[in-house]
């Protein structure tokens, strides 16, 4: 009986680190996971102004930063919340699916002004130093 | 010219120094915690040193691997859990490596994930079968050496230098002592992976080590380690200089690329591409070298990496079926990055296992004679294995309180 109690509350804890209930710290986390994500999306986009990548890279790594902000964007706006939060974390949904959005963007590698343009509204939105 | 040879040697040794468990760890924990943590890094290569050094020097006198000297000392049965153990995290940490190796394909050449896991597979078999071991070697930690790149963009992103001199410091500067913690075990099981022991130790008995070659085999342990180490201090401190300040969590193997693009640029980028290729898939070699080491060493299988298949058919064949495993684990589409946070995690776990076997070997008379551990040897060992018994109870627990460092 205890063993079973233990492993319930193991499984409860493991529920509530991945994908359970979104809290406040939850969406702390994820806001600060969307947030890096933004900004390390920035510095991509600086170097694709300055003609200091490769295409290849950058096709593939904003992607992968693209896909893993459209799935929080997706996880945020679907997952369960506690109510006194819930707009806070919808709103932090659309904030990721905009940021996944602008990583589309430099994904395609695009020319300089558009590519400072990408850089400034990531580091916007990231809220980036 | 023989000391030609001994730095050469010693060169693949630093270039080989470096696999996915250090890039994933030193990088992550700089971006967390800056440059608090680089005295753990020095804690772990003195500790690989003391424990690579036994290994040597038993393989040297007495003719025996890690395995040989583990079934010996501990029996067939608690041999066995120790073997499997071992074999469990030699594979996960082999195919978070050859994932490595096709997400660096991928962010070189820009194709299909799926085709270059089966590309580096293949690739990695045929430079297996075909290649001199000695040319491995070579051409495997040369290339790992362009990871020097990341000393120079760490120079490049101008670090505070006070703060990374206090680093070597042990400090604690933050609430989250878990993940501190955390990242410290990580960091410590990065430096002491086993297999590079059990592969070590093995080569040394394939290469006929005799007690006269101890100097070469300290001076391997303590130079190629320690300047390897450096690597380990270079990836942190990039991670504290630019990730932490622009708040990044670097997630991707190519967030870590990133960490030389954004100083060096296009240069830098290809270069820490190449580097991590190099250094990944030397480790994807050793590795699998040393899953089949293990099994054959423990079951008295013929063994050995410079005889043909067909003399030792069952090391082949281990190899062989390695692979097929690690092929078919990264096919299920894990992320080799966090794939390799459990591998290192769990490694921290079974490492007393054989660490304990071989210092008590190192210490037995009757096996070592005049070579058994002097009095430093053992208030090391002696050390190491309080060190290691503290990390490898800890470990789990601050894996499941910090969600494998997502706090």
């Amino acid at each position: 009986m205890r063993r079973a109690a233990l492993l319930a509350a193991l499984v409860a804890a493991l529920a509530a680190c991945n994908g359970g209930t979104v809290d406040q710290h939850a969406l702390k986390q994820d806001s600060e996971a969307v947030d890096s994500l933004a900004c390390e999306g920035a510095l991509l986009a600086n170097d694709v102004g300055k003609g200091s990548t490769t295409h290849n890279f950058v096709e593939v790594h904003a992607g992968e930063l693209a896909q893993r902000a459209s799935n929080f964007a997706d996880a945020l706006s679907e997952r369960p919340t506690l109510p006194a939060i819930e707009r806070e974390v919808r709103a932090e949904a659309r904030k990721a699916g905009a940021i996944a959005g602008l990583l589309d963007q430099v994904k395609k590698y695009p020319n300089r002004p558009v590519a400072e343009s990408l850089r400034d509204r990531l580091e916007k939105r990231g809220g980036c130093s | 010219m023989k000391i030609f040879k001994i730095a050469l040697g010693i060169l693949a040794a630093i270039g080989g120094f470096v696999d996915i468990g250090d890039l994933v760890f030193n990088v992550a924990a700089g971006a967390i915690f800056g440059y608090q943590l680089l005295w753990v890094v020095v804690v772990g290569v003195v500790g690989i040193i003391v424990y690579s050094e036994m290994c040597g020097r038993v393989a040297a006198v007495s003719n025996k691997a890690v395995f040989d000297a583990v079934r010996e000392r501990v029996g067939f049965r608690a041999g066995l859990v120790t073997l499997v153990a071992a074999q469990v995290v030699n594979l996960m940490t082999l195919a978070a490596e050859v994932g490595g190796v096709a997400i660096c394909l991928r962010l070189l050449s820009g194709l299909p994930y799926r085709w270059l896991i089966l590309a580096a597979i293949v690739g990695l078999g045929i430079v297996v079968w075909v290649v001199s071991f000695e040319w491995i070697e070579r051409i495997f930690g040369y290339g790992g050496l362009c990871l020097l790149v990341f000393a120079v963009a760490a120079v490049k992103l101008h670090p505070d230098w006070g703060a990374v001199a206090h680093g070597y410091v042990p400090h604690m500067d933050t609430e989250d002592t878990a993940l501190y913690l955390f990242f410290a075990v990580g960091l410590l099981g990065a430096a002491m992976t086993p297999y590079e022991v059990y592969f070590y130790s093995s080569g040394g008995v394939e290469e006929g080590w005799k007690p006269k070659d101890l100097g070469l085999n300290r001076a391997n342990a303590i130079i190629g380690y320690s300047l390897g180490g450096f690597f380990s201090f270079a990836l942190m401190i990039v991670g504290g200089a630019l990730f932490l300040e622009q708040g990044i969590q670097p997630d991707f193997l190519g967030s870590i690329a990133l960490g030389a693009e954004v100083p060096i640029g296009e240069v830098g980028l290809l270069l820490a591409l190449i580097g991590i290729l190099f250094a990944v898939g030397g480790a994807s070699i050793d590795t699998l070298f040393a899953g089949a080491y293990n099994l054959a060493q423990f079951f008295g299988w013929e063994w050995g990496r410079y005889r043909h298949a067909s003399g030792a058919p069952r090391f082949t064949l281990t190899w062989m079926v390695l692979l097929g495993l690690a092929l078919a684990i990264v096919m299920t589409g894990v992320d080799p990055v966090q794939l390799t946070e459990y591998a290192v995690i769990f490694s921290v776990v079974a490492l007393p296992l054989t660490y304990l076997p071989i210092l008590l070997v190192a210490n037995d008379r009757a096996y070592m004679g005049k070579y058994v551990n002097g009095r430093v040897s053992n208030v090391l060992g002696v050390a190491y294995l309080v060190v290691i018994l503290a990390v490898s109870l800890t470990a789990i627990p601050l894996m499941i309180i910090t969600n494998v460092g997502q706090g």
